[in-house]
Order: C-alpha cells, then sequence, then structure tokens
C-alpha cells in the first residue's frame, strides 16, 4: 500500500469489508425491502383472510387516513394519551417538589414508587373501571397512573444528583428555596425528566392500546384499539396490519421528536452527549 | 481531630451580640469554630479563628489542605452555622446566603449550563430586582471588566476552564457584593492560566475597588493578589500568624522572597512538607 507523501503523519482509515462498506443510505433500504419481501410471501402463503400483505396494509392506510375511518380512532387515543400524561406529569411534578421540600414527601415518594411502579398499567384498569365506570376517565387515570412513577423516579434521580455548586450558587444569588427548585434543580433535571418522559411515553402508549385491545374502552368514539380488535373481528385484516403501522410510524415520530427536543435543549447545553 | 458528641452545637451561633458598630470592620471572624456531623460525631475543622476584615482591603485565608479553610469561607457566606464564636458582617450577625456576600467557587460547573453566558450573568441581578434591560446592559459591562464580551452568546460547556472562572467572577462582581468570596477559584487551572487570571483579578479589584476574601493553599497567589493574609494551621486549625504584606515590592525584591520564606515556614510549622505547600508555586 503506498502511503502518500504528504499525509505521511495520518493513518488510513482501516478498510471495512463487505457489508459494511456499502453506505447506511442503501443498507437499511436493503434490509427493509428484504423483511417486507418476506412478509409479503408469508402472508400470500397464509392467506389474506389472516395475513395482510404490505400493499393491502398500505392501502388500508391510505384509505384509512383518508375516510378518517382509522385517523379519528387514532386521535381519540392520542388525545386520551396527552391527557393521561399530562395529569401524570404534573403529579410527579408536584410529588418530587414535595419529596424536595420535606422528609415525609420523600418517604411517600419511596414507598408509592416501589409498589406502583413495578404494576403494569393495565393491571389497574379493573381498579379504574369500579371508580370511574367504562368511559375515558378511567383510561386517564390509568394512562397517568402508568406515567406518573418513571416520571417521578426520573425527575427525583435528577433532583439528587444535580450539582451541589449550582445549588450554592442559587443560594447565594439569592434565591428562595422554591426557586431553587424551579430555576436551578428543574433546569438541572432535564436530561433525566426528559427520558423519565420519554419512558413514561412508551409505558402510556402500551398501556392505552392494551386497554382498548383488551376492554374496548376509550371512550364513545373509540381509539386505535378497539378499531384493531374491532377489525379483527369482522376479519378485516388488511385493517389490523394498518392499525399496527400507525402505531409503528407514531413510534418512530414521537422518538423522533424526543431526539428534537433534547438536541435544542440538553444536548445544545452540553448537558448530555448526543 | 477533636470530637463533641451529644450536644448540638448550632445553638451557639446566635449568641452574639447585636451592637451594632456601623465604624467597625466590614467583617469581624470571633473565635469561630466550625466542623460537621460524620455519622454521630462532630469533627472540628476550624478550632478558633479570629479576624477583620476592612472595607477594601484584600484578605488571602491561607492554610493547608484540609486544614477548614473552605469550610470557614462557607460559613462567612451563610451556607454552615458557626458551632461557636461569632461571624459578624457589616453589624449583622445572623447570615443567611446572599447576593452581598457573592461566592467564586473553585468548580468550573458553578455556571448554570442552560444558560448563555450573558444570561448567567444577568439572571442573578434579575433575581435581585433589575429589569431586564437594565440585568442585561449591567452584564455585558461586567463581561467587558473581564474580557469576555466577546463570549456573551456561548454555552459554559463551550468555554474553557478559564473562561468560566471569569464569568464566575463577572456574575459575582456584577450583583455589587459588599465582600467578594473567592474559594480557590483558580485552583484547577494550569498555571499559565492561573498566573494570567490572578494579574487580571488584581486589575478589576482595583477597579472595583471591591472588598475581597480570598481562599487559597498557594503561598505566591497569596502575595500577589493580598494586602494581607491569615494562616491558618493544620486542621483542626487557628490562626498561627496574620501578615500585612502591603507595600511589599515585586518578586524580585529581597522582602518578597524573606516573606515568601516565613510564609513556608509558617506553613510548614504543623507539617514538615514544605515541598506540598510551597511546591504549587
Amino acid at each position: 500500500m503506498a502511503v502518500s507523501s504528504s499525509a505521511a503523519s495520518i493513518p488510513r482509515r482501516p478498510a471495512a469489508f463487505g457489508w459494511a462498506r456499502i453506505p447506511a443510505i442503501v443498507r437499511y433500504p436493503l434490509v427493509g425491502a428484504v423483511l417486507v419481501a418476506a412478509w409479503h410471501y408469508y402472508a400470500v402463503h397464509k392467506g389474506s383472510l389472516f395475513m395482510a400483505t404490505p400493499w393491502q396494509t398500505v392501502q388500508e392506510f391510505w384509505h384509512g387516513w383518508r375516510n378518517g375511518s382509522l385517523s379519528e380512532p387514532t386521535w381519540a387515543t392520542l388525545r386520551l394519551l396527552l391527557e393521561g400524561i399530562g395529569i401524570g406529569a404534573a403529579i410527579a411534578a408536584v410529588l418530587t417538589a414535595f419529596a424536595t421540600l420535606s422528609k415525609i414527601g420523600e418517604d411517600a415518594l419511596v414507598l408509592l414508587t416501589a409498589v406502583l411502579n413495578p404494576l403494569p398499567g393495565v393491571a389497574v384498569l379493573p381498579i379504574a373501571m369500579l371508580l370511574f365506570g367504562l368511559n375515558e376517565s378511567a383510561v386517564r387515570f390509568v394512562i397517568a397512573n402508568a406515567t406518573i412513577w418513571p416520571i417521578a423516579i426520573a425527575v427525583s434521580t435528577g433532583f439528587k444528583t444535580a450539582n451541589q455548586t449550582l445549588v450554592a450558587v442559587g443560594r447565594n444569588v439569592g434565591l428562595s428555596r422554591v426557586r431553587v427548585i424551579t430555576d436551578v434543580l428543574a433546569p438541572a433535571a432535564l436530561p433525566q425528566a426528559i427520558s423519565g418522559v420519554r419512558t413514561a411515553w412508551a409505558f402510556g402508549w402500551r398501556t392505552i392500546i392494551a386497554a382498548e385491545l383488551v376492554f374496548g374502552v376509550a371512550g364513545s368514539s373509540g381509539g386505535l384499539g378497539n378499531y384493531i380488535n374491532n377489525a379483527r373481528q369482522y376479519f378485516l385484516t388488511p385493517q389490523v396490519f394498518a392499525g399496527l403501522l400507525t402505531i409503528a410510524i407514531l413510534g418512530v415520530v414521537f422518538e423522533t421528536l424526543f431526539g428534537q427536543l433534547e438536541r435544542r435543549t440538553v444536548i445544545r447545553w452540553g448537558m448530555k452527549t448526543s | 481531630m477533636r470530637t463533641l458528641s451529644g450536644r448540638m452545637p448550632r445553638r451557639q451561633a446566635r449568641v452574639a451580640p447585636s451592637e451594632h458598630e456601623p465604624s467597625g470592620p466590614l467583617l469581624r471572624v470571633e473565635h469561630v469554630r466550625l466542623g460537621y456531623w460524620t455519622a454521630r460525631q462532630f469533627t472540628v475543622a476550624v478550632e478558633d479563628v479570629s479576624f477583620d476584615v476592612e472595607a477594601g482591603e484584600r484578605i488571602i485565608v491561607i492554610g493547608p489542605s484540609g486544614c477548614g479553610k473552605s469550610t470557614l469561607l462557607k460559613a462567612i457566606a451563610g451556607f454552615i452555622e458557626p458551632a461557636g464564636g461569632l461571624i459578624q458582617m457589616a453589624g449583622r450577625t445572623s447570615l443567611a446566603p446572599g447576593p452581598d456576600r457573592a461566592v467564586v467557587f473553585q468548580e468550573f460547573d458553578q455556571l448554570f449550563p442552560w444558560r448563555s453566558v450573558l444570561s448567567n450573568v444577568a439572571y442573578p441581578l434579575r433575581v435581585n430586582g433589575h429589569r431586564r434591560r437594565a440585568a442585561i446592559a449591567k452584564a455585558r459591562q461586567y463581561l467587558e471588566l473581564t474580557n469576555l464580551a466577546h463570549a456573551a452568546d456561548r454555552y459554559p460547556h463551550q468555554l474553557s476552564g478559564g473562561m468560566k472562572q471569569r464569568v464566575a467572577i463577572a456574575r459575582a462582581l456584577a450583583l455589587d457584593p459588599t465582600l467578594l468570596l473567592m474559594d480557590e477559584p483558580f485552583g484547577s487551572l494550569d498555571a499559565i492560566t492561573r498566573q494570567r487570571l490572578q494579574t487580571e483579578l488584581n486589575r478589576i479589584v482595583e477597579q472595583t475597588r471591591v472588598t475581597l476574601l480570598f481562599v487559597t493553599h498557594s503561598i505566591e497567589e497569596a502575595l500577589v493578589l493580598g494586602d494581607r493574609i491569615v494562616v491558618l494551621g493544620d486542621a483542626p486549625s487557628r490562626v498561627i500568624a496574620t501578615v500585612d504584606i502591603r507595600g511589599l515590592g515585586g518578586p524580585e525584591t529581597v522582602e518578597y522572597s524573606q516573606m515568601r520564606g516565613r510564609l513556608r515556614e509558617l506553613l510548614a510549622v504543623d507539617k514538615e512538607e514544605v515541598e506540598e505547600i510551597g511546591g504549587l508555586e
């Protein structure tokens, strides 16, 4: 191998072999194409009653979003999910602030998270239905419960591991105890808070779909889980797949949004490496 | 290490004469005793320290590592209550942390990472009642004073260690402190940057006429920055000497090296490690 004299001090990048040599922009579509092809042939083999082909799925997805039969349940689910997470995040914030200000609050938070965090979100649904009936409030309750604990754990970890020098600076410049929480601890805990909300989002999302699938509750309009379950009952298999595709796409969309949020905040501020 | 068990030492701190002496020194530290609780026992870090700081003075507190000089500074800043004795600031004795005793810490991460350099300096002003515009104007002025005007829009993680410490100095000074407290602010810097910042600090102190209480373990730094040097012994520490170095010549003079020799001896009284104490220069 000839080494050019001008770049003698720069070692050559080790050569990649085989598959790794192909650029990523080609690699991923190729893998995707293979998977879609496998799906297609399996669907054809299985019969359209049980498996929709990729093309049928895409058609149904397009159709459902144009005439509203898929978009409406999706918005209904998303709205409920956001409400539930909003309630959950607000309660988590209050609990963590209280835990920071008092020992009793801290003990309560430790006990509550220890007991309630391991509970699968849907497991609380029967209680919610007893308390609220078969309606949206029950779902909100379940989502809130599924999201409070991961957020509270993340934020309180963030508070505890927050840089004590910054807290000292906050007090030194004249902040009150409450303002130390809002102006110093809260932003200092933002990396953990974002990852907490991310986890909460994943929990909530799984919980609401499961709740709708199993119990069919999501208010009068019916949600995405409902849509999938109904489609299954009537053997509208392409609709089942279109529903799943929607969930997958939303997952990617929200992951991207969280990534954006991090890039604009904690990564920009050097509080988290990308 | 002396220990004190059972008795909570916090009460004593409040026993303080309340007579107001506007003509007295700006800061009075009288027989201050400081320590901290570990598990079940109280460990004394500072046994008995007394000194005064007059307005406009530059006081250096020097002592070997672990002698409690940072603890002393934290007590003056109001973060720790003395277990005994009295700290009186402009006649007041109950000292909560406040911007009249702005602190510059040793740690580089004392800047809020989510705020730009400008906002790091302006935000404490906002907290203390400045309007937005006034705060920003004043912040800019102090960034200019510390030669940081060009970095106003950067975030702390984009700055070098020396620049971070200069932002912290600008932030503290912008608050117009009655007493500027500095806790080994240049301790984590390389020798060249440290020397540059010492020169710069001297200029800034001269310009702002701020009263300075500066903690260090470097004899050289003490000689470069101080009017008077309070020398502490090993923990649990006492004042072993207070030295006035006003009017001392530059490093090339005989008096300077004599003074340095004297300080080295003083600091080596309890420990034989002259090297460790003197070697940092």
